[in-house]
């Protein structure tokens, strides 16, 4: 019998089959989520709007999210146990507890409500909401993607998790909203612990105490996990890890060297859809993220053969930090104004920059935190600006859109450093913008869209200037 | 009080006797608030130790604006707005400055240094923000890298000898400062909340050793002086940080008839409740009570620690209500701020209030209605 939600859901790349054998699945889900007919003709609408569905790929992504969705909703209910880790997160733990048992279900709960109840179904306020009414109240700037998950928890609609990796590495907000979650439901927390004490100009170089300490949390991590969670990692839970994810990886990598081409050939809403799944799933979305990556490939090379893209050909391209994960109107606002997006930070990881980690460890830990400081993302601020300064030669970039995250400190600190130093080692153009990457209440497309469109106009008119130089 | 009035002429001659001895070779070793640079280091090689302490002035915020965006603590935005200003005079006396990194707003404050004062000389290590046994590693290998850099820096050698001289020295004064706070425990003597934050103050600038006679002063002037217990309800102060130049939520409890028996803050006030032990390994020892013993700050994970201290110290102190000094953006305490009142409820007994700055003149008049209404609730 068909449900109200099966255009929808069809829209979003689910078979038929997929469909009518979900079903049951698919109703508790929206029932828990109190989305009703109504909510599926807005998010049809929605999806059609601001998602390039001509795309099956893009569609299939789509899906990735939602069946990811459906997993993490009913996991209390289907007996798994559940970890929860922060994002941005270092994902081998979190991988190696998923590889090493069917009954955990490891994810970061709210990069999937920003994907669906935010991307699919345009309804993440009330999360957002019942999040600052439950510890991370709005004037402070608290984290929203927290906001999110303590709000999905608060409301039930979420399972409270069983254990949780703190990213303590990172952020410190992220660490105490697991604390807030300890006080509020009792669940034990592993954090994973690492200091970002490198001294300004460090990088490329580190001290191996760094790899050691960050290294030995990691393992530490994963024995708390063996105990929280009554279960063995497996000797080669760390090789079973590293071979699922490869074909993602490898597909990135693809991808993101399409996106060399001019005119790019798709916006950098739906490859955001992609860097984030690879960042958040470690199960069903990234299975089924492989899967819209091999038909996303395959169309992306028509469209380059053909010489078709989401912007005009010689438009300015553009480096951004990263795509908006809630609402796919912030981040059209720069491609709206004609600026070409090739690469985001976190894209660029992927197929941009080379990352070769030296020295030889032997521990799952230290060998993931050796490939994390050698990436330099989690080394210090300074690592991450070269990130943006590499990619220039390899994406022919004309400037950067070099957004901080005002709600997030350890982005927020590169706010003034990254314009002067690119302005400085590259000679591009820099906008600075400050945004909310995971709300767009506050920071909403029509608050950016002046910036960029001036920003825009002025990139356009020096690449006008300098080509009637050449022509000189 | 004469040893207060001393402490005063003392640190008003203080900048020009660190020029003095700088300008006869002495190393002035700057170091960031939080309590995790064991001054027992720089003390050890002959140099000045100078804690960067000064906030509260809203123009200052303004200035940094120019280095970071606003969404960092205050304390540490006017920390960037006073390094990179080149007028203020203890950043600019000091020779190095060490900036021991504990959260991202500190982090911020190292990456301007590193970025945009290149010239500054500065030393930067990690502290963790949990406790074990890597962590103290992790930590004793910063502070054996920093005694390395001190060393070479100063060009004198930190001998055992030397070091547990320093570590004597630094011990009084905690222990002084110890003693001062249990005397408010009992009730018998009064102590303004305002004069121990002063004497902690004046100890982060002060030369050490005139400190020490200054706190012997202070506590026998006590001892001496006739008992008067204030009527007003007795008060825990705490935050993140309570800076000297921030005043004002200190002048308002006081003004409005409250009395801070006991306050916790990790900057800007000195840990004194632990010794460092002066038997074997004296790297070591210094590693075991400044970052294993001492109650760790907000931004610790988790902070239940700082929290059941604060019950612990509610109830010695028989306070009756506890007043949350919360910094803007300081997102650790925030988050706390949400949850601790019913713990606080359940094992004390008492209540607890938060009044947020930003060091803007204009919090004043709300933030005086709400204390005045907080303390005016708990005195019935």
């Amino acid at each position: 019998m068909k449900g109200y939600y099966d255009d929808l859901f069809r829209l979003c790349g689910f078979e038929d089959e997929e469909i009518n054998s979900e079903r049951s699945r698919i109703k508790a889900t929206l029932e828990k989520l109190e989305l009703g007919p109504e909510d599926m003709e807005r998010a049809d609408a929605w999806v059609r709007e601001y998602h390039d569905i001509s795309l099956a790929g893009v569609r299939k992504l789509l899906g990735a999210w939602l069946k990811e969705l459906i997993d993490l909703v009913l996991a209390k209910e289907e007996g798994k146990k559940i970890v929860y880790f922060g994002f941005p997160a270092i994902l081998g733990p979190g991988l190696m507890l998923s590889a090493s048992s069917k009954d955990v279900f490891v994810s970061a709960p709210d990069m999937v409500l920003d994907h669906t109840m935010g991307q699919i179904f345009n309804k993440l306020t009330p999360i957002l909401e019942a999040g600052e009414a439950n510890g991370l109240p709005p004037g402070h700037a608290m984290c929203s993607l927290w906001q999110a998950k303590v709000g999905g928890v608060a409301k039930g609609i979420i399972p409270v998790p069983d254990f949780a990796l703190a990213s303590s590495y990172y952020c410190d907000m992220g660490s105490k909203a697991d604390d807030l979650v300890t006080a509020l439901y009792g669940t034990p927390i592993a954090y994973i612990d690492g200091i970002m004490d490198s001294k300004w100009g460090e990088f490329p170089g580190f001290l191996p105490d760094r790899v050691e300490y960050l290294g030995a949390q990691i393992n530490q991590a994963l024995k708390m996990g063996e105990e929280a969670l009554g279960i063995k990692i497996a000797p080669d839970a760390w090789e079973i890890s590293r071979e699922s994810s490869r074909p993602f990886r490898d597909n990135l990598v693809r991808l993101v060297d399409l996106m060399k081409a001019d005119p790019v050939p798709v916006s950098i809403v739906e490859l955001e859809l992609l860097e984030a799944l690879s960042g958040s799933s470690t199960g069903r979305g990234i299975r089924e993220g492989v899967k819209a990556m091999d038909i996303l490939v395959k169309e992306l090379d028509k469209r380059v053969r053909a010489g078709v893209g989401v912007t005009e050909k010689g438009a300015p391209r553009v480096m951004v930090r990263l795509g908006h994960t809630s609402d796919p109107r912030v981040t059209r606002v720069i491609e709206d104004a004609g600026l070409a997006v090739p690469l985001t930070f976190i894209l660029g990881s992927f197929g941009g920059v080379r990352v070769e980690p030296k020295g030889a460890y032997n521990t799952p830990g230290e060998i993931i935190a050796n490939y994390e400081m050698t990436g330099g993302y989690y080394h210090g601020t300074d690592a991450q600006i070269q990130f943006y300064e590499k990619a220039t030669q390899i994406m022919n970039l004309d400037g950067f859109i070099a957004q901080y995250l005002y709600n997030c400190r350890p982005v927020a600190t590169i706010s003034h450093a990254q314009r002067r130093y690119l302005e400085e080692k590259t000679g591009l153009p820099v906008l600075s913008l400050e945004i909310d990457n995971f709300d767009s209440r506050t920071h909403s497309a029509d608050s950016l869209r002046t910036k960029v469109e001036t920003f825009a106009e002025m990139l356009r008119a020096r690449k006008r200037s300098a080509s009637q130089i050449d022509f000189i | 009080m004469d040893a207060l009035l001393k402490l005063d002429t003392h640190l008003e001659n203080r900048h020009a006797q660190l020029k003095a001895l700088k300008d006869h070779g002495r190393k002035i070793i700057g170091f960031t608030a939080g309590g995790y640079f064991p001054e027992e280091l720089a003390l050890a090689c002959d140099a000045e130790a100078i804690c960067f302490i000064e906030a509260g002035n809203n123009t200052a915020l303004m200035n940094a604006g120019g280095y970071t965006c606003r969404w960092f603590d205050p304390f540490w935005r006017s920390q960037i707005a006073y390094l990179t200003s080149g007028k203020d005079p203890y950043y600019n006396i000091a020779d190095l400055i060490v900036v021991p990194v504990t959260d991202n707003h500190v982090r911020n404050f190292s990456n301007v240094l590193g970025y945009f004062t290149p010239e500054k000389e500065s030393f930067v290590f990690g502290v963790p923000h949990v406790k074990d046994k890597i962590a103290l590693d992790y930590y004793l290998k910063g502070i054996t890298r920093l005694r390395n850099r001190l060393e070479e820096f100063t060009g004198k050698e930190i001998t055992d000898a030397r070091l547990k001289q320093s570590i004597d020295l630094c011990n009084r004064e905690r222990e002084l400062f110890r003693q001062i706070s249990l005397l408010r425990k009992s009730g018998e003597y009064f102590i303004q909340g305002r004069d121990f934050i002063k004497l902690n103050h004046g100890s982060y600038l002060a030369d050490k050793e005139f400190m020490i006679d200054i706190l012997e002063m202070y506590l026998r002037e006590i001892k001496e002086t006739a008992c008067h217990p204030k009527g007003g309800p007795s008060l825990l102060l705490t935050g993140s940080t309570l800076a000297h130049g921030d005043s004002k939520v200190m002048d308002i409890i006081e003004e409005c008839g409250g009395n801070t028996v006991v306050e916790e803050f990790a900057e800007c006030i000195r840990p004194y409740h632990e010794t460092v032990d002066t038997e074997g390994n004296l790297m070591k020892n210094l590693a075991e009570s400044y970052f294993m013993k001492r109650v760790c700050p907000g931004w610790f994970r988790p902070g239940t620690e700082r929290l059941n201290l604060l019950i612990k110290l509610a109830k010695e102190y028989n306070v009756d209500g506890l007043i949350w000094y919360q910094l803007m953006f300081r997102e650790s305490y925030k988050v706390e701020s949400f949850f601790f009142p019913q713990m606080l409820k359940k094992e004390a007994g008492i209540p607890m209030f938060v009044v947020e700055s930003e060091y803007d003149a204009m919090e004043a008049g709300p933030m005086r209605t709400r204390i005045e209404t907080f303390i005016e609730t708990i005195k019935r």
